[in-house]
C-alpha cells in the first residue's frame, strides 16, 4: 500500500499524480488495478506512458516466486544450527536452536526460563565465538551467574589451555551485548537498530550477530493485552513480525521467553498472551520444576515439547539447571582473575 | 529510518489513518511534512506537527544508537555488567544466613519478592532493611536512604526505633573494636534521628493512592538521590479486596511491575515488596500458594517465601537469577532480625544443613 509520489519511478510526475488522486487512485495497488484504458481518459494521460509506468512499478514492487529447490540450496548453506550448552535439551529441539526460526521458552516462575537463556548466551559466546545480544525486559540477567557458567563450560573444553581461560571468559563476556528495554517502544527500537546495523553490514564492535535472546517477552506485551482495547493485540503483531524479519532476512536464531497464566475455565496452566502469539515461534519448550510444591528445593526441571516442526511433540528431557555450579571449596570472588 | 509506522509511539486511531493513507516506514512521514500530513489523513496542524515530532524523537534515539552515539541509555557489554555488579554493595539483613543463601543481601537493582503467612515476619524484616541501607560504607553498607510505602498501616515507629538503636549499637562495638578514624567519623553522623530522618513514609489507602505512588516516585527519587531501598510493605493488600475485574487487576499489576523494574533500574535501588499467601485447593490436598496470581510471580526477580516448621521461622529462596533454591531458620529478637542462634556455640561456627553458596562480596563484619 505504497502511496503514490513524484520519482517513485520515472515517468511519473507530480501532475500525473495529482490528476490521479483526484480520480481517486492513490496507491501504488489502485494503480496497478484499475482499467488504465479507463484512467487515461478520465484523466486525459496517455495511455502508453500509463502502460510504462504500471510495468516500471510490476518489476519493482512485486515479489517473485521462487523454486522449491533454489530455496532448499538456500536455506541449506545459511542455516546454522547453535548448540545451547546442555546435551539434553539440544537432544529436544533437534541438535540445537535453528537460525531463521523464533524459539520460545515457557514456564511457571521459577522454572528456570533465565537460566536456560544464560546458558544458551554463554554456549554461542564461548563456543562459537559468535556475538549474542540479550534483550532484558525482567530485570534478571545477572552477570556473576553468566560468569559461572562460562567458567564451567570452558572446564568442560579440553583444548583451551590453562592460561588462556580466564581471557577467553572475558571475550566471551564480551561479545555478549546486553539491552535493559522495559516498555514495548523501547524493545522495538532496540530491534530497528539491529536490523539497521545488520543491513548496512557495518564492521562494528559487534560483530557477526547469530542469536537474539529475548527475556522475556511477555513482561512488556502483557500490560498492554486484555480489556476492550485492541491496541495491545497489534503492538503484539507488530512485535511478532519484526522478530520473524530479523531472523530469516539475517539468519539469526531468536530465543524468547514467555510466561505461564492460569486458565481460568480448567484451571490448567497455559501459556501467556494467547492464541495470537502461539503461531508466532515455530519451536516452544515448557519448563517445569521436578518438585511439586515450593516446599521441595530442587534444581531438576524437566523440558517438554509443546510445538515444533521437527520433532514428535510430548518429547521430555531432564535438565538440571544448576549444573553449571561452579563448587567453589573457598570463597574465591571472580574480580582474582581480572 | 525505515522503522514501520506500526512500531511507533503513536495513538491507535491516528495510526489506523496513516496505514489507511498508505504510509508504510517513518521516513515517509518525515519527509511529508506537517502540512502535507494533515491535508492527506485529515487531522489538525497541531496534531500533524505533535506526531512528526514524536515519530522524530524516535529516529533520531535509533539513529544516535547505530552511531554509537550518547543515546545508549541501557546497553552494555557482560563484562561491563559483570564490573558493575562486582562493585555492587549489597543491603544486608543481619541475618547471615540469609544473606548468605541471598548472594550477600538483597541486591541492589533487582525487585526482591517476601511472601508469608501473617505474623511470620514480612514488616519486621522491612525494618530492618530500611534501617541497614543507612549503614555507612566503611560498616559494610551502602549509606543510602530508605521509602517506605505501608498499604497495611503495620508501619510501627517505635520498633524501628528498637532496632534502629540496636544497628547503631552494632555499630559502636565494630568501632571500638577496630579503632579507625573513618569508622569514629561515620559513627557521628549514624545516629539515632538520622535513621529515623532518612525513612521516607508513605501512607497508601487503595490501589489507585498505590499505584499514583510508583508513578509520581520516579521525581521523588531525582530529587532525592540517596535513596537505595523502595519498600511496598502489603503489595497484596489494596487488590485483594473488592477488585471485581480480574483482568484490570493483572494489567495492573503487571504495569506496576514495569515501573518498578524502571525505578531500581535507573535509580540504582532495591525495591523490597510483601506478598501474602493464599491457599490454593488441589484434587488431593491444599497448598500455600503466594497471592495475587500466577503472572504476579513473574514481576519479582528474587522471590523469598517465609513460613513456619511448628515453632521455628524459616525463610525459602525460591527464586532467583543466580542462587540455588534452599532453606534456612531465622528468628526475631527484640533487637530485630537475627539468626537463630545454636545453643552454647560461638558465632563463627554456624553452619546450616543445606550448601548455601559463600561468595561474600567483602569481609562481613559481625
Amino acid at each position: 500500500m505504497v502511496v503514490l509520489r513524484a520519482g517513485l519511478c520515472p515517468g511519473l510526475t507530480e501532475e500525473m499524480i495529482q490528476v490521479l488522486r483526484a480520480n481517486s487512485v492513490r496507491t501504488v495497488v489502485d494503480f496497478v488495478s484499475s482499467d488504465l484504458e479507463d484512467v487515461s481518459q478520465k484523466c486525459s494521460l496517455s495511455y502508453k506512458a500509463l502502460v510504462a509506468v504500471r510495468r516500471v512499478l510490476l518489476a519493482q514492487f512485486s515479489a517473485f516466486p521462487a523454486n522449491g529447490a533454489d530455496l532448499y540450496e538456500e536455506l541449506k548453506s545459511s542455516t546454522a544450527i547453535l548448540p545451547t550448552g546442555s546435551p539434553s535439551l539440544d537432544q529436544l529441539l533437534d541438535s540445537g536452536l535453528y537460525t531463521g526460526e523464533v524459539t520460545e521458552l515457557m514456564g511457571a516462575p521459577g522454572s528456570g526460563k533465565t537460566q536456560v537463556c544464560l546458558s544458551i548466551a554463554a554456549s554461542v559466546s564461548l563456543g562459537l565465538k559468535q556475538h549474542v545480544l540479550f534483550l532484558d525486559s525482567t530485570g534478571g540477567f545477572t552477570a556473576s551467574r553468566l560468569y559461572q557458567m562460562l567458567q564451567a563450560q570452558a572446564e568442560d573444553e579440553e583444548e583451551q589451555a590453562v592460561g588462556d581461560t580466564a581471557l577467553s571468559q572475558l571475550e566471551a563476556l564480551q561479545r555478549i551485548q546486553v539491552a535493559r528495554v522495559f516498555d514495548v517502544y523501547e524493545m522495538l527500537s532496540a530491534l530497528q537498530e539491529v536490523r539497521d546495523r545488520l543491513s548496512q553490514q557495518a564492521v562494528s564492535c559487534t560483530g557477526p550477530l547469530k542469536t537474539v535472546v529475548i527475556d522475556s517477552v511477555s513482561a512488556v506485551i502483557h500490560p498492554l493485552l486484555g480489556g476492550r482495547q485492541s491496541e495491545g493485540l497489534a503492538i503484539m503483531m507488530q512485535l511478532a513480525r519484526e522478530l520473524k524479519m530479523l531472523a530469516k532476512e539475517f539468519s539469526l536464531a531468536v530465543v524468547v521467553t514467555n510466561q505461564v497464566t492460569r486458565d481460568s475455565s480448567t484451571g490448567l496452566l497455559k501459556p501467556a498472551l494467547g492464541r495470537s502469539w502461539s503461531f508466532v515461534p515455530s519451536t516452544r519448550v515448557l519448563l517445569e520444576s521436578k518438585g511439586a510444591a515450593w516446599e521441595e528445593a530442587t534444581t531438576r526441571r524437566s523440558a517438554s515439547l509443546a510445538k515444533s516442526p521437527r520433532q514428535p511433540t510430548g518429547m521430555q528431557v531432564e535438565l538440571d539447571i544448576g549444573n553449571s555450579d561452579v563448587q567453589e571449596p573457598s570463597p574465591a570472588t571472580p574480580t582474582e582473575g581480572l | 529510518m525505515q522503522r514501520a509506522v506500526g512500531s511507533l509511539p503513536l495513538g491507535p486511531a491516528l495510526r489506523a489513518r496513516l496505514a489507511a493513507a498508505g504510509f508504510q516506514t517513518a521516513q515517509e512521514l518525515l519527509d511529508t511534512g506537517p502540512c502535507g500530513l494533515s491535508r492527506e489523513i485529515g487531522i489538525s496542524k497541531e496534531e500533524a506537527l505533535e506526531a512528526l515530532q514524536v515519530v522524530r524523537q524516535e529516529c533520531s534515539g535509533d539513529a544516535a544508537r547505530t552511531a554509537g552515539g550518547a543515546g545508549t541509555t541501557r546497553k552494555c557489554t557482560a563484562l561491563e555488567l559483570l564490573e558493575e555488579e562486582q562493585a555492587q554493595g549489597f543491603i544486608i539483613t543481619f541475618c547471615s544466613a540469609l544473606d548468605n543463601i541471598l548472594g550477600g543481601g538483597v541486591q541492589l537493582t533487582k525487585i526482591t519478592e517476601v511472601c508469608g503467612a501473617p505474623g511470620v515476619g514480612k514488616t519486621q524484616l522491612c525494618m530492618q532493611l530500611a534501617v541497614d541501607v543507612q549503614i555507612p560504607e566503611c560498616f559494610g553498607g551502602v549509606c543510602g536512604e530508605a521509602v517506605f510505602i505501608d498499604t497495611e498501616g503495620s508501619f510501627m515507629v517505635d520498633r524501628v526505633a528498637d532496632i534502629a538503636a540496636a544497628c547503631v549499637q552494632h555499630c559502636r562495638l565494630i568501632a571500638e573494636a577496630h579503632q579507625e578514624e573513618d569508622h569514629q567519623k561515620a559513627l557521628e553522623t549514624f545516629s539515632l534521628e538520622s535513621i529515623l530522618s532518612h525513612i521516607y513514609y508513605f501512607r497508601c489507602r487503595d490501589y489507585i493512592e498505590l499505584l499514583a505512588q510508583v508513578y509520581l516516585l520516579p521525581d521523588f527519587l531525582s530529587e532525592h538521590s540517596k535513596v537505595r531501598l523502595v519498600v511496598i510493605d502489603g503489595i497484596a493488600f489494596p487488590f485483594r479486596h473488592d477488585f471485581e475485574d480480574l483482568s484490570l487487576r493483572t494489567r495492573l499489576l503487571n504495569g506496576l511491575a514495569q515501573q518498578l523494574i524502571i525505578i531500581a533500574n535507573d535509580h540504582k535501588s532495591a525495591v523490597v515488596l510483601t506478598n501474602q499467601m493464599t491457599t490454593r485447593i488441589g484434587q488431593s490436598q491444599s497448598t500455600l500458594v503466594p497471592a495475587l496470581g500466577e503472572s504476579w510471580g513473574h514481576a519479582a526477580t528474587v522471590r523469598l517465601i517465609f513460613h513456619w516448621d511448628k515453632s521455628q521461622r524459616l525463610a525459602t529462596l525460591y527464586k532467583s537469577p543466580s542462587q540455588k533454591e534452599s532453606t534456612i531458620p531465622y528468628t526475631i529478637t527484640p533487637h530485630g532480625f537475627r539468626d537463630v542462634q545454636p545453643p552454647a556455640v560461638t558465632q563463627n561456627t554456624e553452619s546450616t544443613e543445606m550448601n548455601p553458596r559463600k561468595r561474600p562480596r567483602r569481609e562481613e563484619e559481625k
